[in-house]
């Protein structure tokens, strides 16, 4: 019997400062910021800044498909040629929008769940946004707690509102640890309505 | 032999029969992992590398060479950055190609009759030689 491989989640801040290291063992950037597909459902890359403290942002950027792997101690990448020009990655522009942090969530029968403080990512074969780290209003009884709210298998995160549906109340988790299980019930759910 | 053990051996000329160098640190270069250079100490001439291919042998109680001309100082980008310790193995910290640490190299077994690098070690881990797929300033990478 084989056990299924745990959920591997992440808040994308948590990428900020994580060193990009080459499969030779060099040193390259740290990620800066990461940036999203204007569809919104996934990452299209990574800003970069220089290594160290008073470190300087770079011109250059890394895109989805340049990443080799990405876990809990570095950003590997088969080498610098991989690299993109930053605006090839998102028109500055593009890039604000995409920018969902302290965007409000509303479901799509009008409630104000509250703010996104983070987004919640599934590192898999792709990086995937599979939720929201949201500072609640009221709606979902004390205002102020830090809950985690999962999305549908597509979302989009440009605009000032983030609309949801009614049912991801339903799936709220207080910590990341059990978030895992309710972003796949939520989404099974939600394929057995569309059917 | 570990890395550990055959540091400060003496490296004797053969035809002279006199002590040369003393071994300070060992060159390791991936595919396949292997000693590529030693590194020497209390050497007369400028050189301080000494190419795996010119050591007669890596012996118990000594390495020994047929000449001292095959002291020498490094000839490229890379064996200047391994003479500056830069590509040093041990104390390096050690990332899989998936991103996780495994700690930090505390020594390295390898077979003093070929060179080859058979076991990395950490603190907590044993690494088979074959994982290894690059050594930079920053980490060793070895396959997932």
């Amino acid at each position: 019997m084989t056990t299924p491989t745990p959920m591997l989640l992440l808040r994308a801040s948590e990428l900020t400062g994580r060193p990009v290291v080459t499969l030779s063992g060099e040193l390259i950037a740290e990620i800066k910021d990461v940036v999203f597909e204007r569809s919104g459902g996934r990452i299209a890359g990574f800003t970069l800044r220089n290594p160290g403290l008073f470190s300087r942002s770079r011109k250059d950027s890394l895109p989805w498909v340049g990443v080799h792997g990405i876990g809990r101690d570095a950003v590997m990448v088969s080498d610098e040629t991989v690299l993109i020009a930053a605006d090839q990655l998102a028109p500055r522009k593009q890039a604000r929008d995409a920018d969902v942090l302290q965007d409000r969530v509303l479901t799509d029968n009008g409630r104000d769940l509250g703010r996104v403080v983070d987004v919640v990512l599934h590192s898999g074969t792709s990086l995937d946004v599979v939720g929201y780290e949201v500072e609640t209003s009221e709606a979902l009884g004390t205002a102020g707690r830090h809950v985690f709210i999962p999305l549908p298998d597509t979302v989009a995160v440009s605009g000032e509102n983030l609309i949801v549906p009614a049912a991801a109340t339903e799936f709220v988790s207080e910590d990341l640890a059990g978030f895992g299980a309710a972003v796949g019930a939520f989404r099974a759910r939600l394929r057995e309505g569309a059917s | 032999m570990l890395f550990s053990q055959a540091r400060k051996r003496e490296v004797v000329n053969t035809a002279t029969a006199t002590r040369v160098a003393r071994v300070d640190g060992f060159v390791v270069l991936p595919g396949p992992a292997r000693v590529a250079l030693l590194r020497l100490g209390k050497v007369r001439g400028a050189g301080t590398l000494l190419a795996w291919e010119d050591v007669r042998g890596f012996g118990p109680d000594a390495v020994t060479v047929a000449t001292d001309a095959v002291i020498r100082p490094p000839r490229d980008g890379l064996e200047q950055r391994a003479e500056d310790n830069d590509l040093e193995i041990l104390g390096k910290r050690v990332l899989t190609e998936r991103g996780m640490e495994l700690g930090s190299i505390t020594d390295v077994d390898f077979d003093p009759e070929t060179g080859a690098v058979t076991t990395l070690l950490t603190k907590t881990e044993v690494i088979a030689g074959q994982r290894m797929i690059g050594l930079g300033g920053y980490a060793v990478v070895v396959s997932a």
